[in-house]
C-alpha cells in the first residue's frame, strides 16, 4: 500500500532490535542437527532392527506433526490423516512394483498422489464446522479404504508386496530408509518450524488463537487452511510411502488403518498443542509406551485413553504446555522478542 | 462539507429473517473526521460496523470507501483497502506477546515485510502506551491494556479508516480519559474515524458530528450539541422525557 495513514518519519522510529533466538534454541538447534546427522548415518552404528523402530518413530513424529499443524493451528481437526498414508503408499507400490519405476524415485512421485487429492477433498469438507468435519474425514479415509479393496490395479483387498525392493542389497535398503528417515523429519519437524518462524507463523498463531480477529488484520484464514490442509496430506502422505516401503506390504485395512489416527491424537494431546516441543515427548512417550507395554493388549489401550483422557481434563496444555510455564527454554523459540530501544 | 468524502453508506439495511436490524441508513463521512455513533443496545450499531468491515453482507443498500464500491470482499481484504477495526470484545491473540499481535496486523493488513514491521510495531506500541509490555502475554493484560492493544492493532494495519467498537465500555474516567487522548493523537495523524460509544463524555470530546441510530433507524446526525439537545434523542437515548 502506497499511501501509509499514520506517517512515522524515519527518524523519528524508535531502533528496535528482534530477538529471535535463544540459548535453549541454539542448544536444540544444534542436537537437532547432531539427531539428523546420526539418524542418515544409521546403518553404521544400528542393527536393521533398530532401523526399523526408529524408522517407524520417525513416522509417529511426521504423522503426529502434521496433526499438530492441522488440529492446533488451523483448527482443522482431521481424523481422517491415514486416508493420505494410503494413498500415498500405494501409489508406491504401483509405480514401483506393477510400472518398474526405481522405489527410491517412485517415492518422491507418490506424493503427487496426496497432493491431488487433498485439494477436492478439502473443497468438500472445508464447509463442515468442528466435529462434522472431523467425521468428514473419517468417512473419507473409510471410502478409500473400501475403493482400494474393490481396485484391481491395487490388487483388491488381498493387497501387494513391494517384490522390486530384493533388487537391493540388505545394507542398501539400510541406507536408503536412514536417509528417508532423516529427509522426513527434516521436512516435516525442520519444514514446520520454519514456517513458524517466518512471516506466516504469526498468521498461523493468530488464526488459532482468534480466526475472526486474525482475518479483520488482514490474513487470509481460508487460504492459510486450505494450504495447511494439502500441506498436511503431502507430510502424511511422505511417511505413508517411507512406513509402507519399510513394511514391503501393503493392505487396504493396514494403509487406512485409523490407529495412525488414534496415535496422533494421542502423541499431540500427551506433548502438548500447538508446539513442535511437544510432538517430540509425545512421539517418544507414545514409542516406548508401545514397546514396553504393547503386550498387554487391551488393557494398554484403556490406559493410553484414559492418560489422554486426564491431560485433556487436567493439563489441557499436554506436558510441553507444563514445562514451559516453569521454564522459559523453548526448543525451538518461535517469539519475536522486542530487546532494545532507544526512545 | 468540502472535504472529500472516505466512507458512504446508501440505505444499508440488515435482516435476519423476519428481523430487521438496519433500515435504509445513509450517511457520509468525510476524511479525517471523527464521526461519533450513539444508540441503545440492539439499535444494529455493531452490525453495521460488521457490514463496513466485510464480517456481514449487506441485505440491502451500499457501502463505498474513497470511492469504491465495496461489493462482497471478505474482511482480510477490507483491512488490506484500509478498514482498520476493534471489536467490542477485546479478541488478543493471547498466545502471542504484545508486540507480536502488532506484527500480524503490520504485515497482513499494512503489507509490510516483517523486518520492516519492527520499528513502525514499536512506534504504534510507544503512542498507545504499550511499549513497557511489548513482550508481555497478550492473554495476560489488564482491560484497559488489551482495549489499547485492540486499538494498537488495528493502527498497525494502516487503516484509512478506523472502526472503534465501544472502546472505553467498562474502563474508570481516568482510564477513559487517556484513551480519549489517545483517539485525538490518532485523529491527529489524519485517520477517519467512526466511533460507537456509550461513555458520552469520552465520544463528545473527540467527535465531530453524531449519528444516533435507534431500531435499526437512524433518527438523528448532525453537530455533537445539536444532536443530543434533540428532544427524540434525549428520549430514546438517555431516557429523559419532554
Amino acid at each position: 500500500m502506497t499511501m501509509t495513514a499514520i506517517p512515522y518519519a524515519d527518524t523519528e522510529a524508535p531502533d528496535v532490535l528482534v530477538e529471535r533466538q535463544s540459548r535453549s534454541g541454539r542448544v536444540a538447534m544444534t542436537l537437532a542437527v547432531l539427531g539428523l546427522i546420526g539418524l542418515a548415518v544409521m546403518p553404521w552404528w544400528a542393527s536393521t532392527g533398530t532401523i526399523r523402530s526408529v524408522l517407524e518413530l520417525c513416522c509417529y513424529i511426521a504423522v503426529a506433526q502434521m496433526w499438530n499443524l492441522l488440529a492446533g493451528y488451523a483448527g482443522l481437526v482431521s481424523v481422517g490423516q491415514q486416508a493420505f498414508m494410503g494413498a500415498a503408499g500405494y501409489a508406491l507400490f504401483v509405480l514401483a512394483q506393477t510400472y518398474g519405476i526405481n522405489p527410491f524415485v517412485a517415492i518422491f512421485l507418490s506424493l503427487l498422489v496426496p497432493a491431488v487429492l487433498a485439494v477436492p477433498i478439502y473443497f468438500l469438507l472445508h464447509r463442515l464446522d468442528g466435529p462434522y468435519f472431523s467425521i468428514g474425514t473419517w468417512v473419507v479415509a473409510e471410502v478409500f479404504r473400501l475403493t482400494a479393496s474393490n481396485m484391481p490395479i491395487v490388487n483388491s483387498g488381498a493387497g501387494m508386496s513391494l517384490r522390486v525392493m530384493k533388487d537391493f542389497s540388505s545394507f542398501e535398503r539400510n541406507v536408503a530408509m536412514s536417509l528417508l528417515c532423516a529427509f522426513m523429519l527434516l521436512v516435516t519437524l525442520g519444514g514446520s518450524y520454519w514456517l513458524l518462524r517466518s512471516r506466516f507463523g504469526l498468521a498461523l498463531i493468530a488464526m488459532r488463537d482468534n480466526p475472526i480477529a486474525a482475518a479483520s488484520q488482514g490474513v487470509n484464514v481460508a487460504k492459510l487452511r486450505f494450504l495447511i490442509y494439502v500441506a498436511a496430506a503431502v507430510g502424511c502422505g511422505l511417511a505413508g510411502s517411507i512406513y509402507f516401503m519399510a513394511q514391503l506390504r501393503i493392505t487396504p485395512g493396514s494403509a487406512f488403518d485409523p490407529m495412525w489416527a488414534n496415535v496422533a491424537i494421542f502423541i499431540v494431546m500427551i506433548g502438548g498443542i500447538g508446539s513442535i516441543e511437544g510432538v517430540l515427548i509425545g512421539s517418544l512417550i507414545y514409542f516406548i509406551a508401545d514397546r514396553w507395554f504393547g503386550e498387554y493388549g487391551a488393557t494398554y489401550f484403556v490406559v493410553l485413553g484414559l492418560m489422554t483422557l486426564l491431560v485433556a481434563l487436567y493439563a489441557r496444555t499436554g506436558i510441553w504446555g507444563l514445562v514451559s510455564k516453569r521454564w522459559d527454554a523453548p526448543w525451538f523459540p518461535i517469539r519475536r522478542k522486542l530487546v532494545h530501544r532507544k526512545l | 462539507m468540502d472535504r472529500e468524502i472516505l466512507l458512504k453508506a446508501r440505505g444499508v439495511s440488515k435482516s435476519f429473517g423476519a428481523i430487521r436490524v438496519l433500515h435504509e441508513v445513509s450517511f457520509d463521512v468525510a476524511r479525517g473526521e471523527v464521526l461519533g455513533i450513539l444508540g441503545p443496545n440492539g439499535a444494529g450499531k455493531t452490525t453495521l460496523f460488521n457490514m463496513i468491515s466485510g464480517d456481514m453482507k449487506v441485505s440491502g443498500g451500499e457501502i463505498q470507501l474513497g470511492g469504491t464500491m465495496l461489493r462482497g470482499e471478505p474482511p482480510f481484504r477490507r483491512c488490506q483497502m484500509g478498514i482498520g477495526r476493534t471489536y467490542q470484545i477485546p479478541r488478543p491473540y493471547s498466545g502471542m506477546t504484545t508486540f507480536e499481535n502488532l506484527l500480524v496486523a503490520a504485515a497482513f493488513g499494512g503489507g509490510r515485510s516483517e523486518k520492516r514491521s519492527y520499528a513502525f510495531c514499536a512506534e504504534v506500541l510507544r503512542d498507545c502506551e504499550l511499549i513497557d509490555k511489548a513482550n508481555a502475554s497478550a492473554g495476560a493484560l489488564t482491560l484497559l491494556d488489551r482495549k489499547r492493544l485492540e486499538l494498537a492493532r488495528a493502527l498497525a494495519s494502516d487503516p484509512k479508516l478506523l472502526l472503534l467498537d465501544e472502546i472505553a465500555g467498562g474502563l474508570t474516567d481516568d482510564e477513559s480519559k487517556a484513551l480519549v487522548a489517545l483517539v485525538r493523537r490518532i485523529r491527529d495523524r489524519g485517520v477517519t474515524i467512526v466511533w460507537i460509544e456509550h461513555v458520552l463524555h469520552a465520544l463528545l470530546a473527540v467527535a465531530d458530528r453524531l449519528m444516533v441510530l435507534n431500531f435499526g433507524e437512524k433518527i438523528a446526525e448532525g453537530l455533537p450539541a445539536e444532536v443530543i439537545a434533540l428532544p427524540e434523542v434525549r428520549r430514546v437515548y438517555m431516557g429523559i422525557e419532554g
